[in-house]
């Protein structure tokens, strides 16, 4: 019966080009394939944020008078909610957390050299794009600690000379923080973010299916032939336990741990003590705090926002530059690439002292 | 390879065993989200207003109130006693309106009527309008949604 | 032990595996809907912050009680696995011994 629809489908679909396809990719085995478990863990992740989201829109109010509200009421009164909206934020989290381990495999055994340059760079926007959604979605509770870490947010932009003033308008719809930004927020998280991951996940993966899996330096320095074991069904058994235990673990921490909600947020009320953006957006707050008012005749944190801005243009034009991986350039940027990471961790550690 | 008593194969019993096992898995985080996306009925139990609002009325008129998330409708009859209905057309859900002068309930989406006990009399609507039951206690006048006594009182 | 009597002891001591978690849980939730239902009230008192928990004995048990089942279940979907990749990874090898030879 199955055979006759596949055929069915075949017909007219033409998918037994995904299908022969499918049973004849291979996954190379060496010891460090356990990374080419993360890119399906981010899908997993994705998809579980896909379906929660689509029930908390069933239920969420978009404006300043709803939103804080609709929440309290998704937690209280509609049966088992705040199990769906804590699988929500901790999926978001895995999911973004795992976006970072996904990258630092490409990164560090230089994947990203010629022909995967655009599965990099098509990578970093999604990096961008998970964490946009976070961001946006984190206002969406409207409680006073969401918009208090949305006002700092959104005025960082501010920093950059000439445009910054725009990129924070047109982030908050207005000068302020309002209800429009609520509004557009919601839009963004919802709609428009989605789209774009979508086509560039479809990019992402069509490339990486095109070009095959890539082996690290160690491997192709061998230059003898790897192991490779077939996609269906080898790969996929090992990578459904996976997917199982971090169901499990992301359930477990969901019900044992689920996030509050705090009163409604008041627009002219002043800051609360003791906010803070969420833990992924941590290492770039300890970053603008720890530089001065004043460095030269620049602002500090214009200067802080610029060199960010810098770093985040270099990372995604690594494929340009770093093309002569095995030279002296390569190991010079894997050692800045470690400098980085170290950094990151110090920073997230100590903005949490 | 399958013996000749066996039934299946045991590769077929292992992925017997496993599609199984995955949707019992499945069909447990099943139960929260059917849960979650059909919640509870809204209609309350029932209602309690105060009398004094609905007690000079004069006979034949109605007085709206609340019931839940649907319009309720409170009649007095000529002979002074009360009856509640739920003000829903029972052909698709529109909220009916009452003709004081013709002393029947009107469906304005397609045309439906109600003689003044809530029989339908013409147009679609299949049923009387649905009754409610209600009972006076000292100051209360308490609609229900269900109720042993009589469907109307003095 | 026949196989009859190795079935039913297998099917008794399953069901009481899972009826000492009920047990063992409805114990549990005593303890833990008493701690959630003062920071409730706390929380309604102060009207500041909302904690989600179980609102009663029931729907407390009930979560212990799916938390148990979904491990179980993953464990048991993860040694299943193991098997299907066991046979798999055979059949691969196999596959390539009988190219290699001829």
């Amino acid at each position: 019966m199955k055979t006759g629809i596949q055929s069915w489908l075949d017909e007219r679909f033409g998918l037994s080009i995904i299908t022969k396809f499918l049973k004849e990719k291979t996954v190379p085995q060496h010891k460090h394939s356990i990374w080419y478990y993360t890119g399906s863990a981010i899908l997993l992740f994705f998809t579980i944020q896909i379906i929660t989201g689509f029930m908390l829109v069933f239920y969420y109010k978009p404006t300043p008078e709803g939103a804080n509200e609709s929440v309290a009421r998704i937690m209280t009164e509609v049966p088992l909610g705040w199990i769906i909206r804590s699988v929500h934020s901790w999926s978001a989290s895995f999911m973004i957390a795992f976006v970072f381990i996904h990258l630092l495999s490409p990164w560090l055994s230089k994947s990203y050299r010629k022909p995967r340059e655009l599965t990099w760079m098509s990578g970093v926007f999604l990096l961008v794009f998970s964490l946009l959604s976070g961001f946006t979605g984190y206002l969406l509770p409207w409680d006073d600690l969401s918009l208090s870490a949305t006002k700092v947010g959104t005025d960082i932009p501010r920093s950059i000379p000439l445009v910054g003033v725009w990129v924070t308008k047109f982030l908050r719809g207005g000068e302020d923080v309002t209800g429009d930004t609520l509004t557009r927020f919601f839009g963004f998280h919802v709609s428009i973010i989605p789209v774009f991951m979508f086509i560039l996940l479809a990019v992402h993966i069509y490339l990486i299916q095109k070009q095959g899996m890539s082996l690290p330096l160690s491997a192709e320095a061998k230059k003898e032939k790897v192991r490779e074991i077939p996609f269906w069904p080898n790969f996929v058994y090992r990578e459904m336990i996976v997917w199982l235990l971090l169901l499990g673990i992301l359930f477990s921490l969901a019900i044992f741990f689920p996030p509050s909600l705090e009163k409604a947020a008041e627009l002219m009320a002043p800051a609360p003590e003791g906010i803070k953006p969420e833990w992924y957006f941590l290492f770039l707050f300890q970053t603008l705090k720890i530089f001065p008012a004043k460095i030269f005749f620049l602002p500090g944190d214009t200067l802080a926002v610029l060199l960010i801005l810098l770093a985040g243009i270099l990372f995604f034009s690594l494929p340009l530059i770093d093309n002569k991986p095995a030279e002296r350039k390569g190991k010079i940027i894997t050692i800045i690439a470690l400098v980085l990471i170290v950094y990151a961790v110090v920073m997230t550690v100590w903005s949490l002292l | 390879m399958k013996l000749k008593h066996s039934l299946f194969t045991r590769r077929e019993f292992l992925n017997g065993l496993l599609g199984g096992w995955l949707g019992a898995l499945l069909a447990s985080f099943l139960y929260p989200v059917i849960k979650f996306v059909f919640p509870p009925t809204r209609e309350p139990d029932q209602v309690i207003l105060p009398f004094a609002d609905f007690r000079d009325m004069s006979p034949g008129s109605v007085k709206n109130f609340l019931w839940g998330t649907k319009p309720g409708i409170l009649k007095k009859k000529d002979d002074g006693s009360y009856m509640a209905f739920v003000g829903v057309c029972t052909h698709l859900d529109c909220n009916v309106s009452y003709l004081e002068d013709q002393r029947k309930f009107f469906c304005a989406c397609h045309d439906g009527w109600y003689d003044e006990n809530g029989l339908n009399i013409g147009g679609p609507p299949p049923r009387p309008l649905r009754r409610l039951f209600l009972s006076i206690e000292g100051e209360d006048l308490i609609i229900k949604r269900e109720g042993g006594e009589r469907a109307e009182d003095q | 032990m026949s196989l009859r009597r190795k079935k039913f002891l297998g099917t008794f001591l399953l069901i009481s595996f899972f009826l000492s978690f009920f047990i063992l849980e409805y114990n549990f939730a005593q303890q833990v809907t008493q701690e959630e239902q003062e920071e409730a009230t706390q929380a309604k008192e102060g009207q500041e912050k909302i904690i989600p928990s179980p609102q009663n004995i029931k729907e407390s048990t009930g979560i212990y009680v799916f938390v148990a089942w979904m491990w179980i279940a993953i464990f048991v979907l993860i040694y299943i696995l193991k098997l299907k990749i066991r046979e798999v990874d055979r059949l691969l090898k196999l596959r390539f011994l009988s190219a290699t030879k001829k």
